[in-house]
């Protein structure tokens, strides 16, 4: 039986993690601490800005980062980041990325997606949608959570499984690092409208959260990005609470 | 010295690092004359079928890898796409050949129960319906990491070494002669792919 997956999504800014999309730096936490980890696998984003006095963004440390989880970390890795073409994705994938996450840049060009999808499968695409809940329901948001789109996320969701996504990442900008849980509505809405596999971010705080993300919002893999949950124990912790609430995990 | 077949599709560089840490040396390379050096062959790959032979006949490595696996038997490891391309063809996005190695062709995961998603994304079990050299010391049901929207159908159960469930089981594992492949990641899936990984530079 496919085991739902934990997934550990890393932030960084200029090589240094980032605790979540709420930009505060961290730097205990480096490479070495996922070496050993029974995590399912990991999403590393980079939030690097341009500098003042530039428009081009230095990829160089996130890339070196990306290197080294490769190299050293036997699971799937899927990389992201202000990927606008398909020769930025090539970059990341050169640098040892399985996958791709893709966000703005899909948004701005959908055809982004079917691109990548023709090229290196739709495997290699993960379609990352922001979204927060306004008055008239779910809106999709690009430019980290900051530009209205127009856009519902479950047609949003839809139209890229059509264009070759392989999975969507939801992540609610309301939850985001609030730790109070998964926004579960957004995610089953999403799921419920795209055959694809769907993994949950944005409010994960107890391992209960993780339970409800895969049993009530019908999410394939739940993320976290709170860094307490990167240690191994608590990575086994979490699993063996899940296999106790009878979802199948990797122990 | 491992030769890890470069054909322009997908992310070498975790095939490349679990070898090493496996302690052998290794070369990538999409030239035929240095892929013969290689005690051993590993055939990575993922993307599309169609252009992973396209991509195989341009660099001229259809003829040569024939002969090398073919001919002077070097054992060689598909992974992922490269389990499939070693079938003789396949249905994703129009009709492709493939290698033509195994008795087996590519059809899409259709799952029998329609809750169940495509791609085949995450950890699933490994099967293991005969004995063969790449499961030594690695428990029958372990799991793996997959990651597919089509998978082989052979011709023959002699060929299939261990299967995957995903709504029908489908073969996940194929021994025959030298020629091995896996439709999930070894290198992608911690202990027990680094094992299996060991068991085929070691003894395969």
């Amino acid at each position: 039986m496919l085991r739902s997956r934990l997934v550990t999504v890393l932030t960084f800014n200029e090589g240094v993690l980032f605790r979540t999309k709420l930009f505060q730096p961290d730097y205990r936490y480096t490479v070495n601490f996922v070496d050993a980890w029974s995590v399912d696998e990991i999403v590393v984003l980079d939030v690097t800005r341009p500098k003042p006095e530039s428009e081009v963004i230095d990829r160089a440390p996130f890339f070196d980062v990306v290197r080294q989880f490769a190299r050293r970390c036997f699971v799937p890795l899927a990389a992201g980041g202000g990927i606008r073409t398909l020769d930025d994705v090539t970059r990341f994938l050169s640098v040892g990325a399985d996958k791709v996450v893709v966000n703005t840049g899909a948004i701005e060009n959908p055809d982004l997606i079917s691109q990548i999808a023709e090229t290196y499968g739709t495997q290699c695409v993960v379609l990352s949608i922001d979204a927060k809940k306004t008055d008239a329901g779910y809106e999709v948001f690009g430019s980290f959570g900051g530009k209205p789109t127009g856009l519902a996320p479950e047609a949003w969701a839809k139209r890229g499984a059509e264009l070759g996504a392989g999975e969507i990442l939801i992540t609610s900008i309301d939850r985001d690092g609030s730790l109070s849980g998964y926004d579960l509505d957004l995610c089953k809405r999403v799921a419920n409208s795209v055959g694809i596999p769907v993994l949950i971010s944005g409010g994960a705080g107890n391992w209960q959260h993780f339970v409800d993300g895969i049993a009530k919002g019908e999410a394939a893999a739940v993320c976290t990005s709170n860094i307490y949950h990167f240690t191994e124990t608590s990575i086994k912790s979490a699993k063996t609470f899940m296999a106790k609430a009878g979802i199948p995990v990797r122990i | 010295m491992i030769g890890v077949i470069d054909y322009g599709l997908g992310n070498l560089a975790s095939v490349v690092g679990a070898v090493e840490r496996l302690g052998h040396e290794v070369a990538v390379s999409s030239n035929p004359d240095e892929l013969r050096q290689a005690d051993k062959l590993i055939l990575p790959g993922v993307g599309a079928f169609g252009d992973g032979m396209q991509n195989l006949r341009s660099r001229g490595l259809i003829e040569p890898l024939n002969n090398m696996v073919l001919g002077e038997r070097m054992p060689i490891l598909g992974i992922c796409l490269g389990s499939q391309l070693v079938s003789r063809e396949s249905e994703e996005f129009g009709h492709h050949e493939g290698l033509g190695w195994i008795a087996a062709s590519v059809r899409r995961i259709m799952p029998d129960n329609p809750a169940l998603r495509v791609p085949h994304v995450g950890w699933n079990e490994l099967f293991q319906t005969r004995d063969s050299v790449l499961f030594e010391g690695i428990p029958n049901g372990s799991l793996f990491y997959y990651v597919h929207s089509y998978r082989l159908v052979a011709e023959s159960a002699d060929v299939v070494a261990g299967e995957c469930d995903y709504g029908g089981r489908f073969p996940a594992a194929i021994q025959s002669g030298n020629i091995y492949a896996t439709q999930f990641h070894p290198e992608k899936s911690q202990q027990h792919g680094l094992n299996l990984l060991k068991n085929f530079l070691d003894k395969g």
